[in-house]
């Protein structure tokens, strides 16, 4: 029973490393004021985009560079539609989403000829700890979310971005530049919703599968919620929230009826959905969050 | 013998502004300020006291004229060279983030000029103590009441180092106690060399508090005095004198029942401070009463608590006889009244067509039972164009593309089409050319001649005097005045408007 319980908790470690990579990423562009629900597209794209170079070139590091150049590319695109050009940043998401999931499955047809998955892809070497493979990716991971909490709350940088999240117009007249700031904001936040796809096929998964994401962008924002914006939250949130990822994975392996398994799969879901239920009302977002600043 | 010039803060000299749309915003003006005054600029709505500022401030640019700022000439590409320059501006809306505290906004707000955080912080103790002013470093904006932001805007500029600091109608937002501790603070920054502008239309705080003022009308200098040595009446005078433009045929009035009546009519304003205080009116059918009042003394509020639209505090409302004060506006229209807002974009949507926008405030007519009969709307909304003049390619045509005039002649038609018995008319010429303007006046007194109330709300004055039956002053929330036009004149009007209570 005892090890059942640690096998549950270190397999909550590798689900939450996109949760709070992606969810960080999210906190710092969305205290800007932007909302990129986006990063589920982003996640899938940087996922292929890694999984194709490392699988070409042999090289992890290099896959997961891409893997993060990539989300760093989308977030041009989204910063440049939705801070610059005023579009509505929810559709240019959901665009970002559905273009994502095209181009994965037309590459996968392309490149390896199936519908589904990529072959095997090499892998980050993990490190043992308690018997536990741990993925270097979890401390990195973890030293991003000190290092943007303390960005946000402690450096005048930090301070001028959270100021475009909350009144863009005061902001200007204090001397922010809040499409620079928001642009920069959504970079950085995509940019770790690249390096999070990166890690789901070459640290956990190590194949490329059209579903690989599955749903965990949006997991991310759930999370971006259950944080209070606070990279540090973030966390916490990561580990439940990947908690739940564990458990299902344990229950559709250790169910006897295989029907079950399914619905199992569905544990981390509905469980989001509890959490964001029980935390929304209570958290204070940004006030200008999504609202795209128009000078008079 | 040498006579010593005072040091000049400011010069103004021959400052235009013209809009890009053809306003006219300034004609030429030109003044000086002294180091170390507190310099009053009066003028109505419109005068060109805010542009003027904006110019100084580096927001705007003029269209010609040169400005010098301590004895050097001004170049300013936006309001960063002002505030290096040592230019502050504290405008009636604060520029603060709500949701940080104030040492967070302090500190952001001193980032572009290098001053370091705790470098702010030592310097925003340091001028409190100077000069009495008191913030709390560490409270959220958000949880403080206006005074306080005010005050808070003010250590902002000092942090900064401002040498001029600009207050733009800087008593609008606040209770009469936490305008005295404004004036005490203002008179202690000016023992410490500070030199203040302070922009209003408030007559009585020009002479409570500014050294020197200059009157602005119409985008021109009407003068400049020594505070002590002009009275209110003069400074009424320069304010609003003026020709009129043309003048209406009205016949004598014979006044019928009373259709509308407030009593002891108490409203707050969005921020929750009390707007309207205590007003009494009666309207007889028959009737135009005008409220002249300058902008944000509560007409806006009075009018929206008598149309339903904002739940009064205290008092009643009576709509021909009947008690409406807590009805909510769909039902107060239906009880014959008809409110005719300021804005055309509050009163109309501007991105359907005129018919939809016919339908909205007459649904009942047109779908007593939820099917809309269009072609009926139709005939109603060709004939409301037809009746008032209002020029457009078709009924589908988009409302945004009608000229304002016609905006608001259809809006006016489409409500005066309903039939009501008491009609609220806020602003109904702003912005209109001078034909539109006489028709809608003429309509106006139509109404009145047919047996309708009218209540005119209008800052101005040429329009309240020409048209109106009664008149009634509206001043911080009270009506301080209220009688027949011919015990009123424009002088007397200007002195109401401007908070200064003149016996008949």
């Amino acid at each position: 029973m005892l090890g059942e319980v640690a096998d549950l908790l270190f397999g909550a470690l590798s689900p939450m490393i996109p949760l709070v990579l992606a969810g960080v990423g999210e906190i710092i562009t969305e205290q800007s004021g932007v909302v990129n629900i986006g990063i589920e597209g982003v996640m899938l794209l940087s996922a292929l985009t890694s999984g194709v170079v490392a699988y070409f070139t042999g090289s992890v590091f290099l896959g997961l560079l891409i893997g993060t150049a990539t989300g760093l590319a989308l977030g041009l695109l989204h910063g440049v539609l939705g801070v610059y050009l005023k579009g509505d940043q929810i559709v240019v998401g959901v665009g970002v989403n559905l273009f994502a999931y095209g181009i994965a499955v037309v590459t996968l047809v392309t490149l390896w000829g199936t519908y589904g998955s990529s072959p095997q892809l090499p892998t980050v070497p993990k490190v043992e700890i308690a018997g536990y493979p741990v993925s270097p990716l979890l401390p990195v991971s973890i030293v991003i979310s000190i290092a943007a909490w303390y960005f946000l709350f402690y450096t005048n940088y930090g301070l001028k971005l959270r100021a475009c999240g909350e009144d863009p117009r005061s902001a200007e007249a204090m001397g922010v530049n809040v499409n620079r700031t928001r642009l920069i904001a959504t970079l950085i936040g995509a940019s770790l919703a690249g390096l999070a796809g990166g890690h789901l096929s070459l640290d956990w998964v190590g194949q490329f599968t059209k579903e690989i994401t599955a749903g965990r962008g949006f997991i991310a924002l759930a999370n971006v919620v259950f944080s209070k914006w606070n990279p540090l939250y973030a966390l916490v949130g990561g580990f439940i929230f990947g908690f739940f990822d564990s458990l299902a994975i344990y229950l559709s392996i250790t169910s006897m009826n295989p029907s079950m398994a399914y619905l199992f799969k569905t544990v981390p879901y509905v469980a989001t959905l509890l959490v964001v239920a029980a935390f929304m009302r209570k958290a204070r977002m940004p006030p200008s969050l999504g609202k795209p600043y128009i000078k008079e | 013998m040498v006579i010593s010039m005072p040091p000049m803060a400011v010069e103004f000299e021959g400052i235009h502004k013209i809009y890009p749309d053809g306003n006219i915003a300034l004609r030429g003006a030109s003044f000086s300020i002294e180091v170390g005054e507190i310099y009053g600029i009066l003028g109505e709505n419109g005068a060109g006291k805010t542009t003027l500022m904006r110019i100084l401030y580096g927001e705007i640019k003029p269209t010609s004229g040169t400005i010098k700022i301590f004895d050097h000439v001004a170049k300013f590409s936006g309001p960063w060279d002002a505030i290096k320059t040592g230019i502050g501006m504290v405008y009636q809306h604060f520029s603060l983030i709500g949701g940080f505290t104030v040492a967070e906004n302090l500190i952001l707000s001193a980032l572009p000029l290098g001053i370091s955080a705790q470098n702010v912080l030592e310097r925003a103790k340091e001028s409190m103590e100077e000069t009495g002013l008191k913030v709390p470093l560490e409270e959220r904006i958000n949880s403080l009441p206006v005074g306080v932001r005010q005050r808070v805007e003010i250590v902002k500029a000092l942090v900064r180092n401002a040498k001029i600091l600009i207050l733009d109608e800087p008593t609008s937002v606040l209770t009469p106690i936490e305008v005295e501790d404004l004036f005490e603070v203002l008179k202690k920054l000016r023992e410490s060399g500070l030199t203040i502008l302070f922009i209003t239309h408030k007559l009585k705080e020009v002479k409570a508090i500014t050294d020197k003022v200059t009157v602005l009308r119409k985008g021109q200098v009407m003068g400049t005095r020594r505070t002590k040595e002009v009275s209110e009446l003069e400074l009424a005078r320069m304010m609003v004198e003026r020709e009129v433009l043309f003048s209406l045929e009205r016949s004598p009035t014979r006044p019928g029942n009373p259709l509308l009546e407030v009593k002891d009519l108490w409203v707050r304003s969005d921020s929750g401070l009390p707007a309207v205080k205590g007003v009494n009116l009666s309207i007889r059918a028959g009737e135009i009463l005008g409220i002249a009042g300058v902008q944000g003394n509560g007409q806006k509020e009075f009018v929206e608590a008598i149309s339903g639209i904002r739940k009064p505090e205290k008092g009643t409302i009576k709509l021909k006889g009947e008690d409406i004060t807590d009805l909510d506006n769909s039902k107060v229209y239906r009880r014959g009244l008809a409110y005719i807002p300021d804005m055309r974009s509050m009163g109309l949507v501007m991105d359907i067509d005129l018919v939809s926008n016919l339908l909205l405030t007459r649904l009942e007519e047109f779908s007593p039972d939820g099917v809309i009969r269009w072609r009926k709307a139709v005939e109603e909304t060709k004939s409301v164009m037809k009746l008032f003049n209002v020029v457009a390619e078709s009924v589908r045509t988009q409302v945004r593309r009608l000229s304002g005039g016609n905006q608001q002649k259809f809006m006016l038609g489409r409500e005066i089409a309903r039939k009501p018995d008491v009609i609220i008319a806020s602003e109904p010429t702003h912005g209109l050319d001078v034909g539109a303007t006489e028709y809608v006046r003429n309509k106006l007194v139509e109404l009145r001649d047919s047996g309708k109330a009218v209540l005119l709300i209008s800052t101005d004055l040429d329009e309240i005097m020409q048209l109106s039956d009664r008149i009634a002053v509206m001043y911080e929330g009270e009506l301080i005045a209220q009688g027949p036009t011919r015990e009123f004149n424009l002088e007397k009007i200007g002195l109401l408007m401007g908070g200064v209570k003149v016996e008949p």
